[in-house]
């Protein structure tokens, strides 16, 4: 089963994902008239600023055990087993938080959505994209994102690749490769911005 | 994997397409694919890169921020980014029509060995337009006063551009009510740049109307000139046939493709390639002869003058790369992808760069200036025949269609008789509906030609004139609208008005810059009927629209009063107010708006409901549409 892995070292914090997510998750499907809908779509995923203000895209873990579904007071939060993902069912949410308190990650917002009862506000989290799933289409913020901070694939498959990234690292005369230098030094310059404001 | 019936409705382009395939060689589709999806905040217009406090962005969804950095909100950053796209274009008019006054200047010195004065009743023409009279004087030295003049044009001595007297009179007033009359070429597009610096003019409505105003500057100034003083130069058109399509190639001669705007070192290129002397060096080297062939608008500009064939539009520049049949590919600026020379190192074609200011990366650069350009030229052509000798497989996939270009004002009129009147007559007695300009490039969101000769089929059978200028009038030639036969494709009056004349229902008015020649018909027409051109039944249409110039084009004509469809959506639907301006105030600003519509079916009916409410406010006879 394959599932969204996030490399938070690789975001270069364009926000891509937040805009495609909406769309994705509007009545029209498309982002020119997603922007006019009303309740207007908000996004489920969430670019945050690190300590040197890199981005972070910070989505829905899907835990297991689940704070939220433990936490949630009428059980409309539930597991979906076969994608591996934890879902809220709109009609059985009465907006009480008691999920986002729990959830460590702070991803569950509570707004009227285009996809829920009109006009009632709900808990809305990431649902991993399971009805573009449906139609064979890969979760949203995956397919936008240009720079692999955003994956979909196998979880064996991704482990191995990390272990071998790390073994690469690992080896006798091994120079680190930098992919994208012009990135680095982005953020390196970052870095040093932030730091001189730091210790001034 | 390609689908190359998705990606153009051309058969020469699909063959090509699927040639390249197989020879892996990467299309401008493999790269618009790679792109997906592309950015929605710029799409949106949402995006800012104007200062080093960002890059800023908008979030359209309010979960984000809602400001840049300066306090900018969607309204004007979406207002500045258009302007910089206005100006950017303008600016491209600017310097194409200021190299051909640097032209004009050198043949009026005797500087220019190659170059002269060829429509001396037309130098002289715009010369008294410009104040100067020509009695007395040589045809020189009026060129020389004449290059002088529009110089300043295109600087800060002025208070008005001295063409745009060609405007109705009442269009003039309201420029001045408005406050964009435009007082000169660069200094709107310079002054375009400084109000969209950060913390200059924050106001999205003024913005917009100096938008407008450096617009009027590309199109009753810089594109204008351009070509006034082309024409001057190498002619006048006048209507001629032709050739188009990727069959005008020739396997047994050597083929040399023009590909850019200017027509100063197309020019020239044609006359080495038209030298005796070159033909029999030709033959020398086992082939049949030289085979001079055009794209895009500088094809469009030999086209024009001399009937020199055109292998293609935009999106068909890397495609005929492919035929392997070309031994040279020339070509001097604008809207030549970067992409060409890596085609180009698949088979055997030269790649030559001649502009100053357009270098490309596997190009080999050869510079052209108007005092060497003629010694250039031959140095390249004979480079050409040279690469003649390694030329390997061909594959020339068509045959070429026939066309008629050359419609020039002056052509126009003058098949009319001499006056615009029969013309008007034929709009009065409802025969033929109205006209509309359809102009603009190909852009690989829009299947290529499909948005051009399905909105021109549409149009003419509706008996809507349809004349048409750059890629637009590549695709609709290629569709086989531009021979007289065409009429069958006309409606009724339509087709009785052309046949009389003997003339297509679609005319080709020329290159990019030559949209100026719409605008002076219009307004011609507008003062033959004592009016205002935004009361004319006229339309245009940019079905394709890919480039920073076509916006230019769209707000000039949109701010000269004809009501314009774009196909492709521009970066502004981050900012509704900003839409809405476009697509409904500007009507009681400028009497004309934009509208968005990719479908070129529905942009028909639009076109048509616009052009028989425009009837009925005239009180002619009116069609529900």
């Amino acid at each position: 089963m394959k599932q969204v892995i996030v490399h938070p070292e690789r975001c270069v914090g364009c926000m891509q994902c937040m805009l495609a997510c909406a769309a994705a998750h509007s009545k029209t499907g498309a982002l020119i008239s997603a922007i006019s809908e009303s309740p207007r779509p908000k996004p489920r995923i969430h670019v945050g600023a690190g300590l040197y203000d890199e981005g972070f895209p910070n989505r829905c873990r899907h835990c297991n055990p689940a704070p939220c579904q433990m936490a949630c007071l009428p059980g409309a939060i539930y597991r979906q087993t076969t994608t591996n993902t934890v879902l809220i069912n709109p009609d059985v949410c009465i907006n009480c938080a008691s999920c986002a308190m729990a959830c460590p990650y702070g991803v569950i917002r509570y707004h009227a959505d285009p996809l829920g009862p009109a006009g009632k506000t709900i808990a809305v989290k990431c649902d991993n994209c399971i009805a573009r799933q449906h139609k064979g289409l890969i979760p949203a913020c995956v397919e936008v994102c240009k720079v692999g901070a955003l994956t979909f694939e196998e979880m064996d498959a991704a482990m191995k690749k990390k272990t071998d990234q790390v073994a690469r690292s690992m080896s006798a005369e091994a120079i680190a490769a930098d992919h994208a230098p012009g990135f680095s030094l982005l953020n390196t310059i970052k870095r040093a911005q932030k730091e001189i404001n730091l210790s001034r | 994997m390609t689908h190359h019936h998705n990606y153009t409705i051309t058969k020469d382009g699909q063959l090509l397409i699927k040639k390249m395939e197989s020879d892996q060689v990467e299309t401008v589709w493999d790269r618009h694919a790679a792109q997906q999806p592309q950015c929605g905040f710029c799409d949106l217009g949402l995006s800012c890169r104007i200062c080093a406090m960002g890059p800023c962005r908008v979030d359209p969804f309010g979960e984000g921020p809602q400001q840049g950095v300066c306090g900018a909100d969607a309204d004007i950053i979406v207002a500045r980014n258009l302007c910089r796209m206005i100006a950017a274009g303008a600016a491209a008019h600017s310097d194409h029509g200021r190299d051909l006054v640097e032209v004009l200047a050198e043949v009026a010195e005797n500087k220019a060995p190659g170059y002269a004065i060829t429509d001396t009743e037309k130098l002289n023409r715009v010369a008294a337009e410009y104040g100067i009279a020509a009695d007395g004087k040589t045809p020189e030295q009026v060129a020389g006063e004449l290059a002088h003049a529009m110089q300043e044009d295109f600087g800060t001595r002025k208070k008005e551009l001295a063409l745009v007297t060609r405007a109705p009179e009442k269009r003039q007033q309201l420029w001045r009510k408005l406050n964009i009359m435009p007082r000169g070429i660069d200094r709107e597009t310079s002054e375009a740049m400084h109000r969209t610096h950060m913390g200059v003019d924050n106001g999205w409505q003024s913005l917009l109307l100096h938008g407008l105003r450096n617009a009027l500057s590309d199109g009753w100034g810089g594109s204008m000139i351009a070509t006034e003083v082309s024409d001057i130069l190498f002619g006048t058109p006048k209507p001629a046939p032709t050739k188009v399509n990727a069959g005008v190639l020739k396997a047994d001669q050597v083929n040399v493709v023009v590909h850019g705007h200017n027509p100063v070192v197309s020019e020239m290129v044609m006359a080495a390639c038209q030298d005796p002397e070159m033909t029999k060096l030709a033959e020398e080297k086992g082939a049949k002869g030289i085979n001079l062939c055009g794209l895009c608008c500088t094809g469009n500009e030999l086209l024009m003058r001399h009937g020199i064939p055109m292998a293609g539009n935009h999106l068909m520049t890397e495609l005929i790369i492919a035929t392997g049949a070309i031994e040279m590919m020339i070509v001097d600026y604008q809207c030549i992808m970067p992409a060409l020379s890596k085609v180009a190192a698949c088979y055997h074609t030269k790649m030559i760069s001649t502009s100053d200011k357009a270098r490309f990366p596997g190009m080999e650069h050869v510079e052209f200036h108007p005092d060497n350009a003629r010694k250039k030229a031959y140095d390249v052509v004979k480079a050409a025949i040279e690469n003649f000798a390694n030329r390997g497989e061909t594959y020339i996939p068509v045959e070429p269609l026939d066309a008629v270009g050359g419609f020039s004002v002056e052509a126009v009129v003058g098949a009319l008789g001499g006056t615009p009147e029969p013309l008007l007559d034929a709009i009065k007695a409802g025969k033929i509906r109205g006209a509309a300009g359809i102009v603009g490039c190909n852009n690989p969101k829009i299947k290529h030609d499909y948005g051009h000769v399905t909105l021109t089929k549409r149009l003419i059978e509706n008996d809507i004139l349809v004349v048409d200028t750059g890629c637009a009038a590549v695709a609709t030639a290629k569709a086989g609208f531009k021979v007289a036969d065409a009429i069958s494709h006309a409606g009724p009056g339509l087709k009785e008005v052309c046949g009389s004349l003997g003339i297509p229902p679609v005319l080709h008015f020329g290159s990019c810059v030559d949209n100026v020649r719409i605008l002076v018909l219009a307004a011609a027409l507008a003062n033959a009927l004592g009016t205002d051109i935004s009361d004319l039944p006229l339309a245009g249409a940019a079905p394709e629209w890919y480039s920073e110039k076509a916006v230019s084009i769209g707000a000039y004509v949109v701010a000269s009063g004809i009501y314009t469809v774009l196909g492709p959506m521009p970066p502004i639907a981050g900012s509704m107010n900003v839409v809405e301006l476009l697509t409904k105030g500007l009507g009681e600003v400028v009497g004309a708006t934009f509208a968005v519509e990719p479908d070129p079916e529905k942009a028909a009916v639009l076109i048509r409901g616009h052009i028989e409410n425009q009837r009925r406010k005239l009180g002619l006879d009116a069609t529900e549409v």
